[in-house]
């Protein structure tokens, strides 16, 4: 019994306060680094006052947001205005669940640990559903806010939201035919077999597949260049306008957790995982998996989750080189950008994909 | 049924993108504009009436504060008002170094302009971009006339005192990185997919509407009227420098940024020329102690980076100006804006507003 | 007059968004030059020697007292009458020198008319100093009179 419920409730339980955890403190600093690297680009410094280099920015943030006074607007439903910014974030923290960080299963103190929370064997399906419910959020943020800007921007973002699950979607379909599983840690292990990621993967490398999931996931986290329904500089101000202190802390933190977690999937799925980058180069991988090979098991774990986190930052860092350098797209040209170009897009690539695969195999 | 209402909102005084304080009442329905209506005000001074009560030389220093951007060509507008009344001739230096100042100026708000307008449109990074270039700009003005922005650098009769030592060789390493620094922002700019669809046939204005309305500047050229009062009515130095004059076709928000960026190079241009020529001489005429024009009026005109700057002055013979009134070009253009404004979507209107380059304090005097 | 190409790229170079991938470079290219950031206070601008700060008065080379005469023209061409001079007689008999010298700094708009028609050889009485920093915590300080004036005076300078 005690083997039981260590295995499936303890060892869990230290995962998810582990990986939530550090998440919560990674999209914190998150934050300060967006503001740092677009500040680079601009040729300026970005944070530098609060501790060295700006690294307290974010505590010092979360210190004014926790401070603030909580205005709630007078005639606003109060139990949907306090539930939206929870119903936003709670799945993008909950998707993470079936991530994996790492690739080798290590032992601690006689329990074996696996680098993942857990991996079911839907776990792609489980993905796109989850994400798609932070939709509600957004709807219930603008209208319990009884405003009339709110409700419009949030209206839009749930419109643009909800198209863009279709591109994301169908850039999916493609993978899941290489890899022929919708287990995450299946498809990782898929392109260690293919030895090579799905990105690069011949004799049809899903280039247009990472392209299209990166898009519409910029589009479905409302960043620029699809940041129209929560640019500061035009007419209506988003869903979030009558939010303040903690609840507008849970908007932000829930729109850097999707970021996070994008470029999680998108690592996952088209950049090997937790595979090392060889430049197939044959014989690399061996040497490369490991760094520490003295911790044996945990060294191959730790590894793994060095290279996933160097390919999830460098994700990261072309979100954020994206916003710094583009113009925004009006709202009526996103829409018609994922309706008119995405999807059919999409669907090329999935015909695309099915052709090379039954003449190939 | 259910039907559609009209929606009327306010487009505030306190806005991120409405470039200083003006107020614009947009009636839609659903998205689309049916009016823009514009109501200015909020930035006014008084700089006409305070113009009657100062004499002509402490007058200057409130054009400087009318277009803040444009200082330098506000400056010499109304310098060169005074002095037509008073008959002043003008040395050939000072001439020149007016030609220099005022094509430096308007590179610098022509630097500003894009800032603000891609600021608007989403692209942070040129905001910055152009910023470092007009740090430098504004680093000579300091190093010549001692402020950045108010310069206060003409005077009755000339100039304020010559260039410091090591101006000349600072201004020209300016104008050599300029080219490669604009080609950057062309890169940013002009083909890029998401630029070409939020500015390509937004806010079109024909050239007769656009000669009906009274506007000038960037926004007539871009419209296909080659009108450029640096050609039209020369003042200054400008007879004797080689420059072009680009004018637009369509008459759309992408065509008066186009125009725009090539009056940046042709500034260039002009700028050069000057230096390479710029006579040796005195700075300041033969001027009388005591600024009495003779009674009579005048009215004259200069090319600003918005458009046609205008000074009508009216001496009675005695210290103070019976009657100064500036002809400000973005009062004018913006009664456009209505117009331009109509059939487009909510977030065009801060395109429009951006593309018309107006500057409150000019607007609203 | 020199008519604009609207410019657009060929069908492939759109295909393969070429025109994104230009921009990208851009702004890749600028996050490795130097920052143009000058860390005030903590780095002092470098001011050129022209620079307009708040008017002050020099002290006479030679002889005790300022140099100013007390002519009132700086007054007279002030635009917004900031500049208020009373004269006496200098101790010594000849000329005049200031026995007020009240300079508003609420209404002064640092424009530097006042040094123009200054009379005195070969510098000029009044002055555009370097000073900037011009804050204070009462309205009553701005106006400053003669002694605020000089230019041996400690200069304001912020420290944070």
């Amino acid at each position: 019994m005690s083997e039981t419920v260590l295995q499936y409730v303890v060892v869990p339980a230290m995962q998810i306060a582990v990986v939530v955890g550090v998440l919560l403190g990674c999209v914190a600093y998150l934050v300060l680094l967006e503001r740092k690297v677009i500040a680079f680009m601009q040729v300026r410094l970005g944070p530098r006052r609060v501790g060295p280099h700006g690294l307290l920015q974010p505590i010092a943030d979360i210190l004014k947001l926790l401070l603030k006074e909580d205005i709630v607007p007078a005639r606003a439903d109060r139990l949907v205005f306090y539930l939206a910014p929870v119903i936003l974030l709670l799945p993008a923290l909950v998707a993470f669940a079936v991530v994996p960080f790492s690739g080798t299963p290590f032992r601690v103190l006689g329990v074996e640990v696996r680098p993942w929370i857990t991996d079911i064997n839907v776990g792609l399906v489980y993905l796109l559903a989850i994400s798609s419910l932070g939709v509600y959020g957004v709807v219930m943020a603008g209208w319990a806010s009884n405003s009339k800007y709110p409700l419009l921007g949030s209206l839009r973002s749930a419109a643009q939201m909800v198209s863009y699950e279709i591109p994301l979607g169908l850039s999916v379909v493609s993978i899941l035919m290489l890899a022929q599983t919708a287990s995450l840690v299946g498809i990782v292990r898929a392109q260690d077999e293919a030895g090579s990621w799905f990105a690069f993967w011949l004799p049809y490398p899903q280039i247009v597949g990472l392209f299209l999931y990166f898009v519409s996931a910029i589009a479905e986290t409302n960043r620029a260049p699809f940041d129209l329904p929560e640019a500061e500089t035009e007419l209506v101000a988003g869903f979030h306008t009558e939010y303040s202190g903690m609840k507008f802390a849970f908007f932000f933190l829930a729109e850097y957790a999707n970021m996070i977690l994008v470029a999680c999937i998108v690592t996952v799925l088209f950049l090997g995982g937790w595979l090392p980058v060889t430049l197939g180069i044959p014989g690399l991988k061996g040497p490369l998996s490991n760094f520490v090979p003295s911790f044996g098991d945990g060294g191959a774990a730790l590894t793994g989750f060095l290279w996933f986190g160097i390919k999830v930052f460098v994700v990261l860092y072309v979100y954020l080189w994206i916003r710094a350098t583009f113009p925004r797209y009006r709202y009526d040209q996103l829409m018609r950008l994922g309706w008119k170009w995405l999807i059919p897009l999409g669907l090329a690539h999935v015909i695309g994909t099915g052709i090379v695969l039954l003449f190939a195999f | 049924m259910l039907g559609t209402d009209e929606m009327e909102i306010n487009l505030g005084p306190q806005h991120p993108s409405t470039h200083g304080v003006l107020r614009v009442k947009l009636r839609l329905d659903g998205e689309r504009i049916l009016d823009a209506v514009p109501i200015i005000g909020y930035l006014h001074r008084g700089c006409e009436k305070l113009g009657e009560s100062r004499t002509y030389p402490q007058a200057i220093v409130y054009t400087d504060r009318m277009d803040y951007v444009a200082a330098v060509n506000e400056n010499v507008v109304y310098v060169e008002a005074v002095e037509k009344l008073l008959g002043l001739e003008v040395p050939p230096r000072a001439r020149t170094m007016r030609v220099i100042l005022s094509e430096l100026q308007r590179i610098a708000s022509h630097l500003l302009w894009l800032a603000t307008h891609a600021l608007d449109l989403g692209a942070m990074s040129v905001f910055l971009y152009c910023f470092r270039e007009r740090e430098q700009i504004l680093d000579l003005f300091e190093g010549y006339c001692g402020a950045r922005l108010t310069t206060n650098a003409v005077r009755i009769g000339g100039m304020y005192g010559d260039f410091p030592d090591g101006w000349v060789e600072e201004a020209r390493r300016f104008l050599d990185i300029l080219p490669a620094r604009l080609d950057e922002y062309h890169k940013l700019l002009t083909k890029n997919r998401i630029w070409l669809e939020r500015t390509r046939d937004v806010g079109v204005i024909s050239g007769d509407l656009a000669l009906d309305y009274g506007m000038t500047g960037p926004c007539l050229r871009a419209s296909g009227v080659p009108y450029d009062v640096r050609k039209a009515l020369p003042y200054a130095a400008y007879p004797d420098f080689d420059f072009d004059v680009p004018v637009g076709t369509r008459g759309d928000t992408y065509d008066r940024y186009l125009v725009r960026m090539e009056e940046m190079r042709q500034s260039r241009r002009i700028i050069l020329q000057a230096l390479e020529r710029l006579p040796d001489g005195e700075i300041r005429g033969k001027t009388p102690r005591r600024i009495r024009p003779p009674k009579g009026e005048v009215y004259h005109v200069n090319e600003g980076p918005r458009g046609e700057l205008g000074v009508y002055l009216i001496s009675d013979g005695s210290e103070n100006a019976y009657r100064c009134r500036f002809r400000s070009p973005c009062f004018v253009n913006l009664q456009a804006l209505p117009e331009l404004c109509r059939g487009h979507l909510v977030a065009d209107v801060v395109a429009i507003i951006g593309t018309l380059d107006i500057v409150l304090g000019c607007v609203d005097r | 007059m020199l008519p604009l190409a609207r410019a657009k790229d060929g069908f492939f170079k759109r295909l393969l968004l070429v025109d994104l991938a230009v921009g990208l470079w851009v702004t890749l290219k600028n996050q490795f030059r130097p920052h143009v950031t000058h860390e005030y206070p903590a780095e002092r601008p470098e001011l050129r020697p022209r620079f307009r700060g708040m008017p002050r008065l020099r002290d006479h080379p030679e002889v005790d007292g300022p140099l100013c005469v007390a002519c009132n023209m700086c007054a007279v061409a002030c635009p917004d009458f900031c500049i208020t001079v009373v004269a006496e007689t200098r101790p010594g008999g000849k000329g005049k020198q200031p026995r007020q010298f009240y300079i508003d700094y609420e209404r002064c708009c640092l424009c530097g008319l006042c040094v123009d028609p200054c009379p005195t050889k070969p510098i000029t009485a009044i002055y555009m100093s370097h000073d900037f920093e011009l804050a204070t915590d009462d309205r009553d300080q701005f106006m400053t009179d003669l002694p605020g004036l000089y230019e041996g005076q400690e200069r304001k300078v912020y420290e944070r």
